[in-house]
């Protein structure tokens, strides 16, 4: 071999060394300096409100914020008109709301490349319920920017949930829980009181009137859901789980008790409904569809969240006055079960401006612009007092009516799990949408997951209480 | 480096400058390569031998090639028929009427990894099961695989025929020329979003209109949720986005192909048919070599489809690297998934150059 050869692979080696040593080391140092940037910095005192303009921004000096936003129904509209209303009070802050992926984890998929790269494109993201123990690690705590004279206000249990090893890593934007839709003229036309109590109720009901609008209405189903793989299928597997007596799946004492006698029913029970209440493309559906079905009048009763039900009452909407909405039916327990969700704000400790974006969540996330949301969007607001507003009650009559539903919400194990929630959630709704494609029967499925969770989490089993 | 390994030769000085003056203009385009391709395949490779977690600041550890062990890890056992105590003989599921073996959960080993199902198959009157670490992954290398070769079958045919068709000269040629074009210019995510709500499960969807319409199925059929059609549907989006591209390199391959040729056996008294046989296929064997290398090379990878259409329910070897990126945040695994892809699509390659004689110095 040449000389000039074994020189040439040589200094190619360094080369590549070098380039791995030197890449590697340096976005440490970046991304250590940038913590230790924003501690430094005076932390202002805010207001809840739009009254005070804050000076934090260097005294007229233009920022620039970016928000990840959500975009189902009217979240995106809603988001940018608040913005806009803060960018009029702050005329230097510019704040740019950007819209992410309606599927939960493919947003946290596109939340999770802003973090690796540790990127400061971003300040603000709007987090899920699930989110706050598993992205800690990259946020701030908002009460270093003052939320803590503002967490009062909202409901102490989601407070309580964005709080991890003491920091407020998210402050809560609106609150959800599953609920029961139906069709108050179809229930009077086929001779039912009122809206079903028990799961069993529902499906006969839903049969029944399934039957007669067929005549009519070929595209006609008694009841729509979420059943596609995805959170949102843990979501209404859980309720019919819970509210069976099947417990939460990992209860908050880290005990897995999903594998039992009750949460297998529940779950079969629900498979039965594909092909005959429920048409068979619905595991393969999201809120949208589901929406879009009900929305058009080919559903009797729908579960969703309430974010349906201002846009179920749209001028364009074929249910428009004939709906209301409902706690979701029990099973064996007698209480109804809904699945806590709901959104909060949080920003990242990349940023280049976290107490501008602090600022902005705060104003986002008042009271006020929580009315607007309300009203406009039905979004259910974090704010204890707004349940009794006359005109939040007065637009959404519901949410005052339903407000229990939204305090005695049934929440997903996050917390008990994290940071394994993402994979605990996969496997259980991959067991359920196993169920609901015929591919295996529920007891098969549950003992399966059983030994899966044991896997993820390395938790003991036990019987729900 | 073939010209480093011939024999030592004596050169002028004039060509050792030469030499050298090569070697520096190329370095910095070697260097660019370096840092676009090379390095990050090299992170890949490393992170494959990690227990890396994604968007964390969890410390890493080198754990050798256990990435690898719990993605191919395949166990076959047999399972022994469950034995009906009042008969003496095997058990009959009263159900479905199928004769009753033990279940694989409790026949699969579980230390130190879970085995899972992946499927059961009968040899010489005994019935087995196969278990894998990681079916999903198995799975999605075999759905990948026949996605490959159907695919690339049919659009090659496809392409072909549109090939030919616009090849000959009508009026319009240029317009069809460029509308032929159209679904391949449309990005993937865009037009498998109209697929998908083509391939709606409900009457809303096109496909189930046109299905009820000419009274074949109820016009309920979940194209994308039932196993037997997902990759069909699969197949026939990507086989309507990639035809006209197949088209264009054949096309193009097709003019170069001198009209004598034609005239002269025209002449001679050869049928279309014999003119596409003896002349244009073997004329046309580097394009399609070309054209054959791109697509099965790229339908190896891929992602948008099986990401946008089926999401979580079915797996491509690539939709599930990501998967495990960002649902599990398993870098080391994920990582993993990527270079067996590699050394898959690398096997491809070199069967492909070896058998269609590419010419290599």
């Amino acid at each position: 071999m040449k000389k000039g050869n074994t020189w040439f692979l040589v200094s190619l080696m360094i080369i590549v060394a070098t380039l791995t040593v030197a890449c590697g080391s340096s976005t440490e140092a970046t991304s250590t300096a940038k913590p230790t940037e924003a501690a430094a910095q005076n932390p202002t005192e805010t207001a809840s409100g739009a009254q005070t303009p804050t000076e934090t921004a260097a005294g007229g000096e233009a920022v620039t914020v970016r928000l990840l936003s959500g975009a189902v129904g009217q979240e995106l509209e809603l988001t940018k008109a608040s913005a806009q209303r803060y960018m009029d009070a702050h005329p230097n802050v510019t704040v740019e709301v950007f819209d992410t992926p309606d599927a939960v984890q493919d947003r946290l998929g596109v939340y999770l490349q802003y973090f690796e790269t540790k990127s400061s494109d971003a300040d603000l993201y709007q987090i899920d319920v699930i989110w706050p123990g598993d992205l800690a690690e990259h946020l701030i705590d908002l009460n270093q920017y003052g939320a803590d004279k503002v967490a009062a206000e909202h409901f102490p249990a989601i407070i309580q949930n964005n709080t991890v090893d003491g920091k407020l890593v998210g402050i809560p934007w609106f609150t959800d829980a599953g609920l029961l839709y139906y069709r108050t003229d179809l229930l009077e036309k086929y001779g039912f009181s009122g809206p079903p109590t028990t799961w069993d109720e529902l499906a006969s009901m839903a049969q029944t009137i399934q039957d007669g609008e067929r005549a009519d209405n070929p595209d006609f189903w008694g009841f729509v859901w979420q059943g596609n793989a995805y959170e949102g299928l843990t979501c209404d597997a859980l309720e019919w789980v819970d509210s069976n007596g099947g417990g939460t799946i990992i209860n908050t004492d880290k005990v897995i008790t999903i594998n039992n006698d009750k949460a297998a029913a529940a779950i079969d029970a629900a498979g039965k409904w594909v092909g005959t209440i429920s048409p068979p493309g619905v595991t393969g559906f999201q809120e949208e569809d589901a929406r879009n079905m009900w929305q058009a009048g080919n559903a009797a009763f729908m579960r969703n969240w309430p974010y349906a039900y201002s846009l179920s009452q749209g001028s364009d909407s074929a249910v428009k006055d004939k709906f209301d909405v409902t706690p979701l039916p029990a099973g064996d327990s007698g209480h109804g079960a809904a699945t806590l969700g709901g959104w909060q704000l949080a920003v990242s400790k990349y940023s280049n401006h976290p107490d501008v974006a602090a600022d902005v969540a705060l104003f986002l996330t008042s009271r006020d612009e929580q009315k607007i949301r309300a009203i406009k969007g039905s979004m259910n607001p974090t704010i204890m007092d707004l349940y009794k507003d006359p005109d939040v009650c007065a637009a959404s009559p519901f949410m005052c009516k339903l407000e229990d539903v939204f305090t005695s919400a049934v929440a997903r194990p996050s917390t008990a799990t994290a940071p394994h929630y993402n994979e605990v959630s996969t496997a259980f709704f991959q067991a359920v949408h196993s169920v609901l494609t015929g591919d295996k029967d529920a007891q098969s499925a549950l003992e399966a997951l059983e030994l899966d969770l044991q896997d993820i989490t390395g938790f003991q089993t036990g019987q729900p209480q | 480096m073939t010209r480093i390994r011939k024999k030592k030769r004596h050169m002028s000085k004039t060509a050792k400058r030469e030499e050298r003056l090569a070697f520096t203009m190329l370095l910095p385009a070697f260097l660019i390569i370096l840092i676009i391709a090379i390095y990050p395949l090299f992170t890949v490779f490393r992170d494959s031998l990690t227990d890396k977690v994604f968007a964390s600041n969890d410390p890493v550890h080198f754990v050798g090639l256990s990435n690898y062990a719990e993605l191919l890890s395949i166990n076959i056992k047999e399972l022994p028929p469950v034995i009906d105590q009042a008969t003496g003989q095997q058990a009959i599921d009263p159900n479905t009427g199928q004769p009753l073996y033990q279940r694989p959960i409790d026949v699969l080993p579980r230390e130190p990894r879970r085995y899972r199902e992946l499927s059961q198959f009968s040899l010489f009157g005994k019935h087995y099961v196969i278990g894998a670490t990681e079916p999903d992954f198995i799975n999605s290398v075999k759905d990948t695989l026949i996605f490959t070769v159907v695919s690339v079958f049919l659009e090659v045919l496809l392409g072909l025929g549109v090939a030919l068709v616009v090849n000959s000269g009508f009026r319009g040629r240029g317009l069809m020329r460029a509308t032929m074009l159209v679904p391949w210019a449309i990005i993937t995510v865009v037009s498998a979003r109209i697929w998908q709500g083509m391939l709606g499960p409900t009457r809303a969807g096109l496909f189930n209109v046109i299905l009820y319409g000419l009274g074949l199925g109820d016009g309920q059929t979940a194209f994308l949720r039932e196993a037997s059609l997902q990759l069909p549907a699969i197949i026939a989006v990507d086989v309507w986005k990639t035809t006209p591209f197949m088209a264009l390199l054949l096309l193009a391959g097709l003019q170069t192909i001198p009209t004598d040729l034609y005239e002269a056996a025209e002449v001679d008294g050869a049928g279309k048919l014999r003119q596409f046989i003896s002349i244009t296929f073997p004329l046309l064997t580097p394009a399609l070599t070309v054209a054959l290398i791109f697509r099965t090379l790229d339908a190896l990878r891929v992602f948008d489809v099986f990401q946008v259409l089926l999401s979580r329910t079915r797996y491509s070897m690539a939709s599930f690297a990501q998967d495990q990126l960002i649902q599990y945040q398993a870098s080391g695994l994920s990582s993993a998934a990527s270079v067996v892809i590699f050394v898959l699509i690398l096997i491809f390659a070199v069967i492909y150059i070896r058998a269609l004689g590419v010419e290599t110095e």
